[in-house]
């Protein structure tokens, strides 16, 4: 598995982001970071530095395979897709992320 | 996720390396575009203006290959290949010191590759035949005897058949040297092999034309038959297709061919022709049979092992039923190629050879890591500099390996080429020369052994030239490497493991040079002196007579038939020679004037004779002679002048007489000068001429006679006292002849010779045909460790330069401002480079004195006549010549030195 070098939450969400992005239908890497900040209205803004290597590190483990397509207006881009294992880790990560935020609420919603 | 499937991606995208470049560079365009056309569709700005927005948001497009590179686990194959290109660069830009260091690696590694090759061909050889890892040979060992006691008796053969289960299909062999005579053309000496039937059934390979031998071509009594080798087929019968049938004559004897063997077989060791083995053990005694050499091929499933105990049974059991002849043999069972291998003289060539390299190597070794070593060090503030910038450990690390790399992987080149074609020639070589002793398996070339191992020897100097110092030098903290840069300049101190490097290669420098120039000097002497008479006049031989036949090796019964019948023989040829046209001389000996056949000789004291007694007396060690027995028209032959005394008369030839003469240099040496007729003298071990043999005392002989010495060394180690009896006709064999050829080049006579010898007698053999200047200036083995030494002895003293070089400009650069400094004060330069230099300039008298001492003390030990005026003269030439080495490295950094100014030393601070 990929190392996890910076901040796991920070990475982690961006994975999740691209998996659930994906889970939705195939896109290639710029229709995902426009169909993320679409999806939260404007507040999530993907960085494109770490777009990319989120998405390599994705394919290196097997979550996502990647093929060549052709767009709307004829252009030819890389297609990325979810597999099943994808699949299985994207509902894991969700059920983790849900745990997650729910015991943060309830810590912070404690007086 | 299962790893399983994260591997196969991995590996996916591992391989499709040269497609994803590409792919990642489409995917970017393609993002930069639509984010463009996104900021001119939403924003409205200009195509220009939004691409410009569109790849600032990007960020740094080679950046993020980088990233993904690096995430992909490749970024070091790219890293890899820059800094081979930066080294190959810094190698370029360094020409000096690379080409020293490149040579250097490149002999050494020649070297290694050539010892290797042989080593590996000679020490563990496969024996080119179908499954010729299961051929075996079988020996009795005689125990009592330390040496090559091996006497494999014919009745043994038939027990061991029927005995030894796990070896089937065994044969023997034996070879003979006869005259292959064909009509047409001319006679020569052949090693035929009479062997068993089976031996071609052991070896597996078909015949080219017709049969092999069979069980009953062995019988006692079946038509003498003969199977030929390609290369005679050729040479002798033109390929004829039809040659099955025809006759062949060897020796005294036809033999009908009856097959041919193909291209390159040669078994059993280097033949190519056989003949039937008849040899009943029902004609011989047992125990004194005629040697024989057995060999078969282990059973399928059986190995060695189980081969050896039963064949150490039946041992048992023979020595047990025939104590009087097997009580102390041991028979053993071994791959056939390694029967070859036990002789001393080869184990003893290997040692010698692997201690050569391993001197060498080391010698090597310690130059390189000299020149690395300051290489280094001058750099350390750079390596500073890039780790605090952020380069890794290992990038670093890395770059300095891949310098490293590329040094000693164009040092590696180079030798291997040159070690490619030193075993070429020597395969040569040992071809042309070796004949018949060189077996059929041995070729020495390069294999992918070889080729490995010069390949991680390359690998391992790269680590220990590269990786090992620029280890320690990032292992420190970085501001200390920064300090080197600032105003307290170098805090690097030469420690003792540079003085004790350059001490020691010094040392070895001046240790190995008087030797290479005593090597080489000898050599262009040899070269150059020549004989001192018309050599190329003479043609030489060796004349064998076969006495074939059953019966015993020992021809003591038949002793004086054989003399008798050989004396005959050789005076029927030396007639017809006489009578051939452009022979102006024949004369017979016991050997060549290149032969050393020498002996410690014996001065009788009793003698009275004025004059100094410098020789040993009876019994004493004392002087050597070389010992001839020559015909009485020897000395005319070659033009030596009779200085005192009388010629060889027929008297001196008869059993009885005691005359002998000597030369001139044996009255100077042996009888220390004085009045030499009429001095008796003997050769201290047992006398040939009487075949009664006491260890101990000979006969005394006379000096009749004092003849010059033979114009002028022939061959420089070759003792020049000599002692020539009188030949007794018929008892030496074989006999050396000699022809003094008129008219023609003496070369051109050696067909007519063999032709004329099988004339006489088709039992009479010519050997070794070669005219006298060859034969003394064929030292093969002799040029090839000359050059060898001179080509080390090269390349120690370019690395030796170049480390002394290395040394002179770092102690230099250490003490660059105080060098300023006390310039600025008004020192004057040559004492300023004085003081800096002495440090270096002791460390190199200190390895002269080493070396001088060491070398002093291996030539007294070794050298015969001890420590001469000439030998100290040469030491002290070369001392001189390394303080000149040494010097003449000091110069450039000197100048440099001097050339610093002082305001630009002290701006540092």
């Amino acid at each position: 598995m990929a190392p996890r070098a910076q901040t796991d939450a920070l990475r982690g969400s961006l994975d999740l982001l691209i998996l659930k992005t994906l889970s939705l239908a195939p896109m290639h890497g710029w229709g995902i970071s426009q169909r993320v900040q679409q999806m939260s209205a404007g507040v999530l803004e993907v960085n494109q530095g770490s777009l990319y290597p989120a998405l390599q590190r994705l394919e290196q483990g097997g979550l996502i395979t990647s093929d060549w397509g052709t767009t709307g207006n004829n252009r030819r881009a890389r297609y990325y897709r979810l597999t099943a294992a994808g699949r299985r880790a994207l509902g894991n990560e969700l059920e983790n992320w849900r745990r997650f935020a729910a015991s943060l609420n309830a810590v912070l919603r404690s007086t | 996720m299962s790893w399983v499937d994260a591997t196969r991606a991995r590996l996916r995208l591992l391989f499709a390396r040269p497609d994803d470049e590409s792919r990642v560079d489409q995917e970017f365009r393609f993002h930069i575009e639509m984010e463009t056309e996104r900021l001119v569709q939403e924003t409205g700005l200009d195509r220009q203006e939004a691409r410009r927005r569109a790849l600032v948001s990007f960020g740094g497009v080679e950046k993020h290959r980088e990233v993904l590179r690096e995430g992909r686990g490749l970024a070091w194959l790219t890293d890899m290949s820059l800094d081979l290109k930066l080294g190959l660069r810094m190698l370029v830009k360094y020409p000096g010191l690379s080409l020293a260091g490149v040579l250097g690696m490149a002999v050494a590694v020649a070297i290694g590759t050539v010892s290797f090759g042989v080593i590996y061909t000679v020490i563990d050889p496969a024996l080119p035949l179908d499954q010729g890892d299961r051929v075996v040979a079988i020996e009795n060992l005689d125990a009592r005897r330390s040496d090559d006691g091996r006497r494999t008796h014919l009745h043994d053969l038939a027990t061991w058949r029927g005995g030894l289960q796990a070896v089937e299909e065994l044969g023997a062999y034996r070879t003979v040297d006869r005259n292959l005579i064909t009509p047409e053309n001319r006679p020569e000496s052949v090693r035929i092999a009479e062997m068993t039937a089976s031996g071609f059934r052991v070896a597996r390979v078909p015949p080219l034309q017709g049969r092999y031998l069979n069980e009953e071509d062995e019988r006692q009594g079946a038509p003498p038959v003969v199977v030929i080798g390609y290369d005679v087929w050729q040479s002798r019968f033109a390929g004829d297709s039809r040659v099955i049938g025809r006759a062949l004559q060897l020796g005294a004897s036809q033999h009908t061919v009856i097959g041919v063997m193909p291209q390159g077989f040669a078994f059993p060791i280097n033949n190519r022709v056989w003949t039937p083995l008849r040899l009943d053990p029902s004609d011989f005694v047992p125990g004194q049979s005629p040697s024989i050499s057995v060999f078969g091929r282990l059973a399928p499933g059986a190995t060695l092992n189980e081969a050896q105990t039963q064949l150490t049974t039946i041992g048992q059991r023979l020595a047990a039923d025939h104590p009087e002849t097997h009580q102390h043999l041991r028979p053993r069972v071994l791959p056939y190629p390694r029967a070859f291998m036990d002789s001393p003289e080869l184990a003893w060539m290997f040692h010698l050879v692997q201690l050569v390299v391993s001197m060498l190597l080391v010698l090597v070794g310690t130059n390189v890591a000299i020149l690395v070593y300051a290489r280094t060090a001058t750099r350390t503030g750079e390596i500073a500099v890039r780790t605090a910038l952020g380069a890794s450990r290992g990038r670093v690390v890395g770059q300095l390996f891949a310098e490293a790399l590329v040094l000693s992987g164009a040092a590696a080149v180079v030798g291997l080429g040159a070690g490619w074609l030193a075993l070429r020639e020597f395969d040569a070589v040992a071809a042309r020369n070796g004949g018949a002793q060189f077996p059929f398996w041995m070729h020495f070339g390069l294999s992918p052994g070889v080729v490995l191992y010069v390949a991680g020897l390359a690998v391992l100097g790269a680590v220990i030239v590269g990786a090992v110092p620029a280890l320690r030098a990032t292992r420190g903290q970085v501001h200390g490497g920064l300090q080197q840069l600032g105003p307290g300049g170098w805090k690097v101190r030469l420690g003792t493991t540079w003085t004790v490097l350059v001490v020691a290669q010094v040392a070895v420098t001046v240790a190995i040079l008087p030797w290479a120039i005593v090597g080489v000097d000898l050599w262009l002497r040899h070269r150059m002196a020549g004989p001192g008479f018309p050599a190329a006049e003479f043609l030489t031989a060796r004349l064998h007579m076969d006495r074939e036949g059953v019966g015993t090796d020992d021809a003591e019964s038949r002793g004086s038939d054989i003399a008798v019948r050989y004396a005959n023989l050789q005076g029927e040829l030396v007639r017809r020679l006489e009578a051939e046209p452009g022979i102006a001389d024949v004369v017979l000996a016991s050997a060549l004037p290149s032969d050393e056949e020498n002996r410690r000789i014996e001065v009788d004291r009793e003698t009275g004779a004025a004059g100094p007694e410098t020789a040993g007396g009876s019994g004493s060690a004392g002087h050597r002679a070389g010992v001839y027995r020559v015909e009485p028209g020897f000395f005319r032959a070659f033009d030596i002048p009779l200085l005192a005394g009388r010629p060889f008369q027929a008297g001196d030839a008869s059993p009885g007489a005691t005359g002998v003469i000597v030369n001139r240099s044996f009255v100077e040496e042996v009888l220390g000068g004085g009045h030499p007729l009429g001095r008796r003298v003997r050769a201290a071990s047992r006398s040939p001429e009487t075949s009664h043999g006491s260890a101990q005392a000979g006969p005394w002989y006379e000096i009749v006679g004092v003849v010059a010495d033979f114009p002028r060394p022939v061959k420089p180690n070759v003792f020049e006292p000599k002692l020539y009896h009188a030949m007794v006709a018929g008892a030496t064999h074989p006999v050396a002849l000699t022809l003094r050829v008129r008219g023609a080049p003496a070369g051109s006579f050696a067909d007519r010779l063999r032709e004329l010898t099988v004339a006489v007698d088709p039992m009479l053999r010519i050997e070794s045909v070669s005219t006298l200047d060859d034969v003394l200036n064929q030292d093969a083995a002799d040029q090839v460790l000359i050059l060898v030494i001179a080509l080390v002895t090269l390349s120690v003293v370019l690395l030796s330069a170049a480390g002394i070089y290395a040394l002179m400009s770092c102690a230099i650069s250490l003490r660059r401002r105080e060098i300023g400094i006390r310039t600025a004060l008004g020192a004057g330069p040559g004492r300023v480079i004085g003081s800096v230099l002495s440090r270096a300039a002791r460390q190199i008298a200190i390895g002269i004195a080493v070396g001088v001492t060491v070398t002093g003390l291996m030539v007294q030990t070794l050298a015969r006549e001890g420590v001469d005026g000439r030998d100290v003269v040469l030491l002290l030439a070369v001392a001189a010549f390394m303080m000149g080495v040494g010097l003449l490295a000091a110069v450039g950094p000197a100048r440099r030195a001097l050339r610093i100014q002082p305001t630009e030393a002290l701006q540092a601070e």
